[in-house]
């Protein structure tokens, strides 16, 4: 549906007209109000500290969640995502510890991403199994992996480099962490391709009627390939910010993380029924469950509740898209 | 959809009836998995190990019954492995501050059976897909067990029916293998040979005809999620038994293995198709190997490692088995 209306959109009514029939705008208004209560609650809730703080904290969940959008608007999914971030840190760290380079050790990891991606994908999109099987087995295979090689410990940052612990708490111009600096570029990078470049489009119509798709020359499997790389990859830009964050490659890092990204992605109006959504929704979405978290534990309460307040806001917010969606298509 | 054109054509050899689809390539897996560890490690055949293999199997299988049941509908539930935990917990609660095996069991049953029922009623109601529907309930879960007690409930109830429940044994049969046997039984009948059973297909393979047919199909789904919930219910007092105490950090990871032995045993995620035959035999494929794994003395995390493997590949041979029965 509103692959058809974001298509058309093109055409431009007016700029006030087209952002007001879009679902960014109820998010938008949801983050508001999250906002307002909490700045009414919890003291020091709108400082800028604790704003760019809870940036920081989103720019994880933003980064990985473009390519689990993306993977979703191609009609497929990604579950592998969190203990990708587990995998990635081991050529990360033990790179960096062996050679003292930044650039050797992110460039190591991206291959590795780079691999992994292709896997997930071909297995995907060429070999024609289901991507949530797909995934889960490889999320199964990276995390046993993981648990192998470092024998459930931590493998240590030894190499302890500025450039690499900048990357956890420098922050641009004394304000903006960096980690959500490269978050924001990320987003805007992708989202101009998602809306602006034809190979955006394509995932779009893709995702939206695969058939069609194919009878208008596109090459679907090239797509479906290419979307899994974009997820992978930019999972893996997501596991260095968290190995900077934790000074180490954790075995357990990224437990659940992929239920997070996906319950976010989800809540910002991307439809797992692909073809359906939008970056800038999901950043929504990843940042109202991300201040709702905050401001929770600003009210002092247990992260057990916030555990339990999202799930809820979660169903709560998809049960209400959808009614909104039976209305507009009349019942 | 397959599964209803081609149940009653196949009976041409006995085997085919039971190993028709996917299941004959799962039953040669399974088959040369114990060939090849039992001749790298004869101690594989001993009662003892065949016993504890089945012991590991029937938590699994008591789930992945409904599971079955809930995957063929063209739903999923991620929320079991919390819930096993929460139920776990309630149900040793209520025993000790009871001393009734009973209550327990109706507490336990109750609050599954209420999860599952939420759910159901979340996905059917709401229209909300059911696999953010069953994170969300899963997030809810594993937020609310530990509001609900921080630390183990340990056993102050020392009821011998209760330990029985996952340590005793009939003959030479544990107890929790004899309920799995039953629940499956009771599903595999219901599934095979009830017009509840084929509606399910139907509800998976086309639910906008069961529909126009003039069936509830959302009635059909709750159904589904219910049970699914009722077996929770039975696997997390087995656990707790079985651990002498209602942990909140168990089932961690459940949930995937379950859904992983659901598929391995040919059950569509798309719906209308599967088998809980197959599913049984994905059961005992991905608890060989984890026996497997220990007896050859081999790292315990490669149990996480080859199952994902196993999964990838079944699926991959099975859509390499359909394009040639296709030509």
């Amino acid at each position: 549906m509103s692959l058809v209306s974001t298509a058309s959109a093109k055409a431009e009514p007016s700029m006030l007209a087209r952002l007001f029939a879009r679902q960014e705008l109820a998010l938008l208004v949801c983050l508001v109000l999250v906002l307002m209560f909490f700045s009414a609650t919890v003291e020091n809730f709108l400082s800028v500290r604790n704003m760019t703080n809870v940036l920081g904290q989103a720019s994880l969940a933003l980064t990985a969640g473009i390519g689990c959008a993306i993977v979703f608007i191609s009609g497929e999914v990604d579950i592998s995502i969190g203990s990708l971030l587990a995998t990635i840190a081991l050529p990360l760290i033990i790179i960096m510890n062996d050679t003292n380079s930044l650039l050797l050790g992110v460039g190591g990891a991206l291959l590795f991403g780079l691999i992994i991606g292709v896997v997930n994908g071909y297995l995907t999109a060429y070999a024609g199994i289901n991507s949530l099987i797909v995934t889960l087995g490889t999320m199964f295979i990276m995390r046993g992996g993981v648990y192998l090689y470092t024998g459930q410990r931590a493998i240590p940052d030894d190499a302890s480099l500025d450039s690499f612990i900048a990357l956890s708490d420098g922050r641009l111009f004394n304000i903006i962490p960096y980690s959500a600096v490269i978050a924001i570029v990320l987003l805007a990078a992708f989202g101009y391709m998602m809306q602006h470049r034809p190979f955006g489009r394509q995932i779009y119509a893709v995702g939206g009627n695969q058939e069609v798709a194919r009878l208008a020359g596109y090459d679907v499997r090239r797509v479906k390939f290419i979307c899994f790389i974009i997820s992978s990859l930019l999972a893996t830009v997501a596991g260095i910010i968290l190995a900077a964050r934790v000074g180490s490659a954790q075995h357990t890092a990224g437990l659940n993380f992929e239920f997070q990204v996906v319950a976010a992605t989800v809540l910002g109006g991307v439809s797992l029924a692909g073809g359906i959504g939008s970056l800038t929704g999901m950043a929504l979405g990843v940042l109202i469950l991300q201040f709702l978290s905050n401001g929770l534990r600003g009210l002092g309460l247990p992260t057990e509740w916030q555990l339990v307040i999202t799930g809820m806001i979660i169903i709560a917010a998809v049960a209400f898209d959808e009614a909104k969606r039976r209305r507009a298509n009349g019942g | 959809m397959s599964e209803l054109t081609h149940a009653p054509a196949q009976k041409r050899f006995v085997g085919g009836r039971f190993l028709g689809g996917s299941q004959l390539v799962l039953g040669f897996i399974l088959a040369v998995l114990c060939i090849t560890i039992s001749i790298a490690a004869p101690q594989f055949y001993s009662e003892a190990n065949i016993i504890a293999i089945l012991r590991q199997c029937a938590l699994v299988l008591i789930v992945a019954s409904g599971m079955t049941m809930l995957i063929i509908t063209a739903e999923v539930d991620l929320s079991v492995g919390a819930s096993l935990a929460f139920v776990g917990c309630i149900g040793m609660a209520v025993l000790n501050s009871t001393h009734s095996l009973p209550l327990g069991m109706l507490a336990a049953l109750a609050f599954a059976g209420g999860v599952g029922l939420f759910n159901g009623l979340v996905v059917t109601r709401l229209r909300v897909n059911s696999l953010i529907a069953t994170i969300g309930t899963m997030m809810m879960l594993q937020g609310g067990v530990y509001l609900f007690t921080r630390e183990a409930v340990q056993n102050h109830n020392q009821l011998a029916s209760f330990t029985d429940l996952g340590a005793g044994y009939v003959g030479a049969v544990p107890v929790p293998v004899i309920l799995a046997a039953l629940i499956f039984v009771v599903a595999y009948v219901t599934l095979r040979f009830t017009t509840l059973g084929r509606y399910l297909y139907a509800v998976g393979a086309n639910e906008r005809a069961v529909r126009l047919s003039g069936l509830r199909s959302e009635r059909l789904k709750l159904f589904a999620f219910v049970v699914t919930g009722l077996c929770v219910g039975v696997a997390g007092m087995i656990l707790s038994s079985l651990m002498n105490a209602g942990q909140p950090t168990a089932g961690r990871g459940f949930e995937l293995t379950v859904i992983a032995a659901v598929i391995l045993g040919g059950t569509s995620l798309l719906g209308g198709r599967g088998s809980l035959f197959g599913t049984l035999l994905g059961v005992l494929v991905l608890k060989v190997i984890d026996n497997g794994i220990i007896i050859l003395g081999w790292n315990q995390d490669l149990q996480m490692v080859v199952p994902g493997i196993v999964i990838i590949l079944a699926t991959y041979l099975d859509i390499i088995r359909n394009k040639a029965n296709v030509r």
